[in-house]
């Protein structure tokens, strides 16, 4: 798995923390140029280290996908900097992702919170991106989540934008196919941010949700959902696309 | 006691149709630019319903610019919005409003055309809106099975779904050719009859243990694994 993407560009979206941070570092690992997609690029300093320290090269893009013109600039960064993009890692979601949602009251802002990140931003980076990518043969992954496979009752906008990614994906694999690019997603269930809080507040209510994991842990995102990100965007995956890959520890077999 | 349909689809024109023959009472809501605000969503819903006690909710609605086949790198922001995420959009405010209106154990049939699951170029948006859609509709089913109120989907063939059971030249409406999709197992029949007979049997005491589910009703034409 190491330097499978030595002399590759990778733009990794909402990469500043959590999921998105993991695979940066994975990416690096592998051997790319990483583009670290975030909204405030003071808070990427960290980020970028490890890039660096793990035998990437780190370059820091301001990147608020809700921002169309932002993330062109991102891109066209990128590029100009290093010739090509071979991979876009869509990963950003709304900051209000993991809170709870009264469906029976929710207002349409909220709903515009989630779909202007999770669904608009797919499209319009794909957009952006589509001449690159098919020059270089590449390959657009998309974070998604069991969520949106199950459906999730707490979190039923995250479960209807999330899932809104699965229909992109297969439908856009059969599109960009003869173009070569590949679109992918995988649904991870990962240590976040959140969830690392949560450890601290309530170690209990994550022994749960840990004991729902055949393997017994939720997954490192660098250790464990890192390596199928490196694998979906590098050559190897080059006969995978249209897929999505549930990196659970076992957790959801059914999907 | 009335069946509550929603939306202006072929499919749920026809299935209006159908019930009504069936000697069934019917409420419709067929004008769906309500659907962009809560308020406007609830008063056409209530006005629909006029009092009436809902026996079962019928939502068969899509944007109609979602059936138009272009590539994504085509689209403008406001033809991804009307052929996407207006889809998403209404079909959350509409079922939002439908829940606060209805009964306990009411059940709330979704059609939707069989296309999300496959996936379709040149109808990315619309593969984009039918899975969140479908992936919406078993989260309310989690949240709403509290209630005894049952959230299910039935997926109809895209021709089935534009047109019911007119022909294409009836309608006037181009229907994408999806030959992905491979072609049926069954015989040809009556779409709606189909789709009818099966929200019959969701909206039955046999269907009450029936929610979150998904039910290809295209005549074996996309088999999932």
């Amino acid at each position: 798995m190491t330097r499978m993407l030595d002399g590759r560009v990778v733009l990794v979206t909402g990469a500043a923390a959590g999921v998105g941070r993991g695979v940066a570092v994975a990416m690096g690992r592998a051997g790319a140029v990483v583009g670290i997609g975030v909204r405030r690029p003071e808070a990427a300093t960290e980020v970028a280290d490890e890039v660096r320290e793990a035998g990437g090269v780190p370059v820091v893009l301001r990147c608020d996908v809700t921002d169309g013109a932002q993330s062109a600039a991102a891109i066209d960064q990128l590029v100009a900097q290093h010739g090509r993009l071979d991979a876009l890692v869509h990963n950003a979601v709304s900051n209000r992702s993991s809170e709870p949602t009264d469906l029976e009251t929710a207002e349409l802002d909220l709903w515009e919170e989630h779909a202007s990140v999770t669904v608009r931003a797919t499209w319009r980076l794909a957009v952006q991106a589509h001449a690159h990518l098919r020059a270089a043969q590449g390959a657009y992954l998309l974070m998604t989540s069991p969520a949106g496979i199950e459906g999730s009752a707490p979190l039923p906008f995250y479960s209807a934008v999330k899932a809104a990614q699965r229909g992109f994906v297969r439908a856009l694999a059969r599109e960009w196919g003869p173009d070569h690019i590949r679109v992918n997603s995988i649904a991870p269930l990962a240590i976040s941010p959140a969830l690392e809080n949560l450890r601290s507040t309530d170690p209990e209510r994550v022994a749960r949700i840990e004991g729902l994991v055949p393997l017994g842990r939720l997954g490192d995102p660098t250790e464990d959902i890192g390596p199928p990100s490196v694998f979906l965007c590098s050559p190897e995956a080059r006969y995978v696309t249209g897929q999505t890959l549930v990196v659970s520890g076992g957790r959801f077999t059914s999907l | 006691m009335t069946l509550l349909v929603i939306g202006d689809s072929g499919i749920a024109r026809a299935i209006t149709v159908a019930m009504r023959a069936g000697d069934r009472s019917v409420a419709t809501v067929t004008d769906t630019a309500v659907f962009e605000k809560r308020d406007t969503a609830a008063a056409a819903l209530a006005a629909a319903i006029d009092g009436a006690a809902i026996t079962t909710v019928v939502f068969a609605h899509l944007d109609p610019s979602g059936f138009r086949t272009a590539a994504i790198t085509e689209l403008t922001e406001p033809a991804w919005d009307t052929a996407c995420e207006r889809s998403l959009r209404h079909a959350f405010v509409a079922l939002q409003q439908v829940h606060a209106l209805v009964a306990d154990g009411t059940p709330i049939v979704l059609v939707l055309p069989n296309v999300g699951a496959v996936g379709v170029a040149g109808l990315v948006p619309l593969c984009s809106a039918v899975e969140g859609i479908r992936v919406m509709a078993k989260a309310m089913a989690r949240r709403w099975g509290a209630r005894g109120i049952t959230v299910n989907t039935i997926e109809v063939e895209l021709a089935a779904f534009i047109l019911g059971d007119l022909g294409a030249e009836g309608a006037g409406t181009a229907v994408p050719e999806v030959p992905v999709l491979g072609s049926p197992a069954l015989a040809p029949g009556s779409a709606v009859a189909d789709v009818v007979g099966l929200i019959d049997l969701l909206a039955s005491p046999e269907g009450r243990a029936v929610t979150g589910a998904f039910l290809m009703a295209d005549r074996g034409t996309v088999m999932l694994p």
